[in-house]
């Protein structure tokens, strides 16, 4: 059987033109997604049942118990984190905060170490930000600022920007400029029309000199910004003002790098400033599939994106207290609920310290670095593979992803839920 | 009127404790106050042994006095309006958020966020301070509007972010980005730091050490004196408005 139209539930751009082969329940073959979209597609090796640590040892437990094993553990807790969310559904997100807000515990989820500064960013100044098929259809110009799609998002090139043709634009590929902007030669520069090489942690003064630029301020302008001669950045700022359309995609090498948010803030008071002469947009390159959709259910269910914290019963955010590597490195929570992400496999040392001391229970289908401090895992459906559920681009847009084989493991929507009812029962009683 | 609070030891946990009731103004009413641990609620002498000695009438007349695992506290002395409280150690996040009055003073570290949004008051810190020292909230236009804040130590990033009004002074070094989005007030810092008065609109920031990473939207004016040291002055950001006056001894690009 063939899956036309299938959704890759792998990176930020959900391509949804994806045709998945299947044969007696398992994928064989996947036509027009990237390498990274056709191995998750293919699948690994999942867990077969839920799990429970015995001593050191492996103890195979039914879904029931592994739900009540977690339900019990959440109820009990003084400061529960429930982790994760950008690997799963907007369905099963929905019920996570809602969990969250009964056992009054704190909700975080995969932004706060990698988009959240964006986040923090945009609260601070708005976003001037468009849908892809916008930038596909109009751009002329489109930087790439700390980001690299073809590693990260490899379609983003192809289905959007250097590849794709435009509406609006009579040759794209010709008329279609991209300037990229980073610390190093990434491949994603040896495409680009004009490669700006930044010296680590120059993000920000260079973003400020553009926009003094723009200005027309450029007489104040060092000879060189870190690492960048002046007449490049007028050549810069000169392609940017005279583009019909401009498009800024940013990543983790903006996000994360000295001055976090306020990188983010200064591209997008930069953008600002271009659109009094041109229009200009800017958006994140989002990582996770569904990390974008987690932002929009926690926004409009509690009012903040991330970082949340119900221990006092209503909603506090305060991202560098309330979020998971800062309130794991102050041992702050004494319980963690993981859902879709793998935190042993990204976060510090002394987070793992004291997600080793304390009960841990993940759902995820894969056996994972988190696996070796859990008590607990419950593997679960795939969202996009055996589970469907609405997932957000990296642009705001929900893309309702699609089952494409049918297997026996519940879906994070149906796990949550039922954990969701033994606690609704306990609190009543 | 003295209120001494000090913290019975916990017994492993490190969750914090959120103690916004910690004001001068609440024990005029007596000490049946409460914490919070996570999301459980505590009376206050379960987490404190409490002796009052005196009694007062106005919260100019009280002062409080904590002692113990204190840096485990947060959100000490929130709304403040008139008193005085002394934390002998080091206190955690938030402390004096809000302040309208009053004096803090903190004889250990403090942690992230010391006096947030502070309208008046003055605290005194005589350790180092984390990051967001002095800071506003996230997203939010304005940090503090008035009163004063001393740190003798050193501080984290952020310092002062958002400064509207009001003076900061920090004896020993800043982190990145002291003063972002400065719109008024006073910053001192009197070791080094990185990158001060980032998008700067208004206000004054005074740096009697080198500024590492100096921003490149920064215009030199020329050399000014100041209580005998002699000081470059810059105006800017650039890249914003441009108003505001950034004094520095010695500074290095990143170039
Ligand atoms: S670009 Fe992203 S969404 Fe598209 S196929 Fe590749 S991994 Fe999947």
């Amino acid at each position: 059987m063939i899956v036309k139209d299938a959704v890759c539930p792998f990176c930020g751009c959900l391509c949804d033109d994806i045709e998945v082969e299947v044969e007696d329940d398992r994928v064989v073959a996947v036509t027009n997604a990237c390498e990274l979209g056709t191995t998750k597609f293919m699948g690994e090796k999942r867990l077969k049942n839920p799990i429970l640590r015995y001593g050191d040892e492996w103890k195979d437990i039914t879904y029931d118990t592994a739900i009540r094993y977690a339900a019990d553990m959440l109820l009990s807790a003084e400061r529960p984190l429930l982790y994760g969310w950008s690997g799963t559904h907007g369905e099963a997100q929905c019920v996570g905060v809602h969990m969250a807000e009964l056992v009054r515990g704190v909700i975080d989820n995969t932004s706060s170490v990698c988009h959240g500064p964006s986040i923090l960013a945009i609260q601070e100044v708005g976003h001037p930000g468009c849908t892809l098929g916008v930038v596909k259809n109009r751009a002329d110009l489109v930087i790439y600022w700390g980001s690299n799609p073809i590693d990260a998002h490899p379609r983003h090139l192809s289905r959007y920007t250097r590849y794709a043709e435009g509406f609006f634009l009579e040759n794209a590929f010709r008329d279609r400029k991209v300037i990229v902007v980073d610390v190093r030669k990434t491949e994603t520069a040896n495409i680009a029309d004009e490669f700006v090489r930044i010296k680590p942690g120059g993000d920000y003064a260079v973003l400020s000199a553009l926009r003094a630029i723009v200005q027309g301020k450029t007489d104040t302008i060092p000879r060189t910004v870190a690492g960048v001669t002046r007449e490049q950045l007028v050549r810069v700022a000169n392609l940017c003002k005279s583009a019909k359309f401009g498009a800024v995609y940013f990543g983790l090498g903006l996000t994360m790098t000295p001055g976090k948010y306020k990188n983010i803030r200064n591209a997008i008071e930069l953008v600002s400033e271009l659109s009094r002469h041109t229009k200009f947009t800017i958006s994140a390159m989002r990582g996770h599939y569904n990390v974008y959709g987690s932002n929009e259910v926690n926004t409009w269910m509690t009012g903040y994106p991330f970082g949340i914290d119900f221990s006092r019963g209503i909603a506090f955010y305060n991202p560098g207290e309330t979020t998971a590597v800062d309130i794991l490195a102050r041992k702050e929570c004494d319980a963690a609920l993981i859902v879709g992400s793998d935190p042993a496999a990204h976060f510090p040392r002394k987070c793992l310290e004291h997600l080793a001391d304390i009960p841990v229970v993940q759902l995820d289908p894969y056996p994972n670095a988190t696996t070796a401090f859990c008590n607990v895992q419950i593997p679960v459906a795939v969202t996009g593979i055996d589970a469907e559920g609405t997932a957000y681009r990296m642009d705001g847009v929900p893309i309702r992803t699609r089952r494409v084989l049918s297997t026996d493991y519940l879906s994070d929507r149906e796990v949550l839920s039922r954990m969701y009812a033994l606690m609704q029962e306990a609190q009543e009683r | 009127m003295k209120v001494t609070l000090a913290m019975k030891p916990a017994a492993k946990s490190f969750i914090s404790i959120e103690a916004e009731s910690i004001v001068p103004k609440n024990f005029l009413d007596g000490t049946d106050l409460s914490v919070w641990r996570g999301n459980r609620e505590l009376r206050l002498d379960e987490v404190f042994s409490v002796l009052v000695e005196g009694d007062a009438d106005r919260s100019e007349d009280v002062e409080v006095v904590l002692s113990g695992e204190t840096f485990r506290l947060k959100r000490v002395g929130e709304y403040m309006d008139g008193g005085r409280i002394t934390i002998l150690g080091n206190i955690g996040m938030h402390c004096g958020n809000f302040m309208s009055g009053g004096i803090i003073e903190v004889r250990g570290n403090a942690d992230g966020w010391l006096g947030r949004e502070m309208a008046g008051g003055a605290i005194v810190c005589r350790g180092d301070a984390a990051d967001y020292c002095a800071a506003g909230y996230r997203g939010g236009r304005k940090g503090m509007t008035g009163g004063t804040v001393e740190v003798f130590g050193s501080t984290g990033d952020f310092l002062a972010e958002s400064i509207a009004g009001g003076t900061v002074t920090v004896h020993g070094n800043s982190g990145d980005m002291a003063g972002a989005e400065m719109r008024g007030g006073t910053l001192v810092v009197h070791g080094d730091c990185r990158r001060p008065g980032a998008n700067m609109k208004e206000g004054s920031c005074y740096v009697y050490g080198t500024v590492q990473g100096m921003l490149p939207t920064f215009r030199k004016i020329g050399t000014v004196q100041h209580g005998g040291r002699t000081l470059i002055r810059f105006a800017g950001d650039l890249a914003n408005r441009g108003k505001g006056n950034l004094f520095v001894k010695d500074y290095e690009y990143l170039d």
